[in-house]
């Protein structure tokens, strides 16, 4: 059973999940992350517990594991543009 | 043809032995500068930063942001907010900013400073 994480661990680990969110090529997967991210982070915000929390913490850290493959696999592919993306991406 | 190739070709590479050797006997290299100045301004910088905020946020285009803007109090964002505004200035300026940094930018006008000493960013 592994210990809470700390404040700065969970920012950290938010922080992973929107960077890799941000490397997905294709818009709808990348936008789709994003929520997911934003959404599942604010929700567990008000977790106390410590056992819990860890628990959250642990599947987190495997949900991250698994966006990171699929963003990497999101680059090897390339996908048109929808018209809702901004044309002059840099 | 080939003849004329090698014509002009023979003088070129005289040219350029020439060149070399002048230049390594002016520049000593002691003096060489292996860097380039970042070359950005405060000013520069403090309108991209106000631009990732708006951008970030749709609800803060309409707000006054100054150096002064703690992301907490005067822009509202939490704890989450501020890590994804700096993940989107970290992508702007094409930079890492650790952690321990990171958790130490309060306001606009800190974060302004860090980039400027940041030799890296761009």
């Amino acid at each position: 059973m592994s210990a809470a994480p700390s404040r700065g661990q969970v920012l950290n680990l938010y922080k992973q999940f929107i960077k890799n969110a941000n490397q997905f090529n294709n818009y709808n997967f990348k936008e789709y992350f994003l929520r997911r991210s934003r959404e599942s982070f604010r929700a567990n915000s008000k977790i106390q517990d410590p056992v819990e929390l860890a628990k959250v913490y642990r599947d987190a850290q495997f949900d991250l594991a698994v966006l990171k493959r699929q963003s990497i696999i999101s680059q090897l592919y390339t996908f048109d543009k929808l018209v809702v993306e901004p044309v002059a991406e840099k | 043809m080939f003849r004329q190739l090698l014509r002009t070709a023979t003088p070129l590479a005289h040219r350029q032995a020439a060149i070399a050797t002048k230049r390594t006997s002016i520049v000593p290299q002691s003096l060489m500068r292996y860097y380039s100045a970042s070359g950005l301004t405060k000013d520069d910088v403090t309108t991209r930063i106000v631009d990732v905020i708006k951008a970030y946020d749709k609800s803060l285009a309409a707000k006054p942001i100054s150096l002064e803007s703690t992301y907490n109090k005067d822009l509202g964002l939490d704890s989450l907010d501020t890590v994804e505004l700096i993940v989107a200035i970290e992508e702007e300026f094409e930079i890492e900013i650790p952690d321990k940094v990171a958790d130490e930018l309060k306001n606009v006008g800190e974060t302004v400073d860090y980039i400027v000493s940041n030799p890296d960013a761009n």
